[in-house]
């Protein structure tokens, strides 16, 4: 059965669209909450006294940073099966299962680790610049004040490292939501696959290139309220000046 | 010495997070079939390609491969799980095991067979020129098409054929985005699969303006699994019993590619 007409394929299409942008929402939200926590670690790791450690640290972010995101994901969901597997069962003699799976849930899991990790070497870099931006008389007057390092970071530099590195931040995170769709590499059905699909015939819709287009709107709506919501944030912070 | 230290156990715990952790243990499988059987789902790898592998108004994929397939998994006594992938990652999928097989309408070229382990041929197939229906008439023969300019999909069979009649062409992504840029007016003419051209180009299609000319080859479908699987010759006795009991050319009678079965 082939739906010919646009108001015939207009719901099959949105139908199809929400489940993709459900996913990519899913991707964007996953890896904004490990991306931000493993960012701040990552930024601690970049400036630590000891150099052993900063080396490996920059080398780490130099290498997620400088190589593309798409072979990252490849990486990530390949190798444990294609290289690592064979070579465990060789090594221990007995066979082992180590890959991500071909379900969805497989799937979803490498790209969150690819997207998580990735994204926490940018934030890192912003946390740094964040930081590093404080004042170093704030940080003295803590210590005249008898506050220990744990106490200064979370009581006086942190609160003016957020309100530094939102501008940036809001950059990085409305990048994420659309680089997300880099995902169906490894066949994560995210919305631009689910728009692609139309093109060679799903559903009975055949040979439509609208839905990919339309994907677009999603992305225009919701990077629209992080807008919104961005300025907010900025406004809100705003109470103080340094 | 105490950064040294910390610096090792900072590596440590990286590469650690970097290969990521869990290695649940499987019992001892010593083939692929018992491996199969001890999951209890054959995974199929597959893309949305009428009329072989296509969902359903309910979601369902159905298809003639999908049908197959389906019948193939409870010969077996596992489910047939059929999940999506892009094609031109079939074998590091196969291969990582993130697939059991790929039974999507594909041509057995020498890269397929030499990367998989292929199936007995079940269906035939032709590269076909595709061009908007009010040329049709000029391009007949492939001589006549030597002067369009061809989309033809990156790796794919019909991007073999261009080569060997000497046609000049465009890669594009896959056979859907050839037959796109046919319609776009962006290439000329495209080569893609019969049984995909017989589905999805001419009257009550997507593509009505589009048909499809010259057979360029006639070439086989096949279904391909890991290297050494023995799941290989258990599918084999299986379409050999379909097509003896009839079942393979009813289901075929329903997507409408009888006249591309292989009945010997």
């Amino acid at each position: 059965m082939e739906l010919t007409t646009f108001s015939q394929q207009f719901p099959v299409v949105i139908q199809a669209l929400n489940v993709g942008f459900v996913q990519t929402l899913k991707l964007f939200f996953v890896t904004l909450l490990g991306a931000l926590p493993l960012g701040l670690v990552i930024s601690f790791g970049s400036m630590s006294r000891f150099r052993g450690l900063r080396g490996v640290v920059k080398t780490i972010v130099w290498i997620v940073r400088g190589s593309p995101l798409m072979i990252q994901l490849m990486i990530i969901y390949y190798f444990p099966g294609l290289v690592l597997q064979p070579f465990l069962e060789q090594v221990l003699g007995y066979s082992v299962n180590i890959g991500w799976g071909g379900g969805e849930s497989g799937r979803f899991t490498a790209a969150a680790v690819a997207f998580i990790f990735n994204y926490a070497c940018y934030f890192s870099e912003i946390y740094r610049g964040g930081i590093q931006g404080v004042p170093i008389g704030q940080q003295e007057a803590g210590q005249v004040l008898g506050l220990s390092k744990s106490q200064i970071f979370f009581k006086i530099t942190l609160l003016q490292m957020v309100k530094r590195i939102i501008p940036p931040m809001a950059n990085e995170i409305i990048t994420l939501v659309k680089d997300t769709s880099l995902a169906r590499i490894i066949a994560l059905q995210e919305i631009i696959w689910a728009g692609q699909a139309f093109m060679k015939g799903s559903q009975g819709i055949s040979g439509q290139l609208w839905p990919l287009f339309f994907t677009a709107v999603y992305y225009l709506a919701f990077n629209g309220i992080l807008t919104v919501l961005f300025a907010w944030l900025e406004q809100k912070l705003d109470y103080f000046k340094v | 010495m105490k950064k040294w230290i910390a610096s090792a156990i900072a590596v440590w715990m990286l590469a650690l997070s970097l290969t990521g952790c869990g290695g649940k243990e499987v019992a001892q499988a010593t083939s692929d079939m018992e491996y199969v059987k001890g999951k209890g789902t054959l995974v199929v790898g597959i893309t949305d390609f009428a009329p072989m592998d296509y969902k359903d108004a309910q979601g369902e994929w159905i298809g003639f491969d999908a049908d197959l397939a389906k019948a193939f998994a409870e010969s077996l006594g596992v489910e047939a799980e059929f999940v999506e992938i892009d094609w031109d990652n079939k074998v590091p999928e196969l291969d990582g095991k993130t697939i059991d097989c790929v039974w999507n309408g594909m041509t057995l070229t020498d890269e397929v067979r030499s990367a998989m382990s292929c199936t007995n041929a079940y269906c035939n197939n032709a590269q076909v020129v595709i061009v908007p229906a009010d040329q049709a008439a000029n391009y007949q023969t492939a001589e006549n098409c030597k002067e369009l300019n061809f989309a033809v999909e990156a790796g794919s069979a019909g991007k073999a054929q261009a080569d060997a009649n000497g046609f000049s062409y465009t890669e594009v992504k896959d056979q859907a985005t050839a037959l796109m840029e046919v319609a776009a007016g962006t290439c000329d003419a495209a080569i893609i699969d019969s049984l995909m051209a017989a589905a999805m180009v001419g009257e009550g299609t997507g593509y009505a303006d589009l048909t499809y000319t010259v057979a360029l080859n006639s070439e086989e479908y096949g279904v391909g699994f890991r290297k050494g699987s023995d799941l290989t010759e258990a599918l084999n006795t299986f379409f050999a019993d379909a097509l003896a009991d009839g079942t393979m050319m009813k289901l075929a009678e329903t997507y409408g590619v009888q006249a591309a079965v292989i009945s010997e």
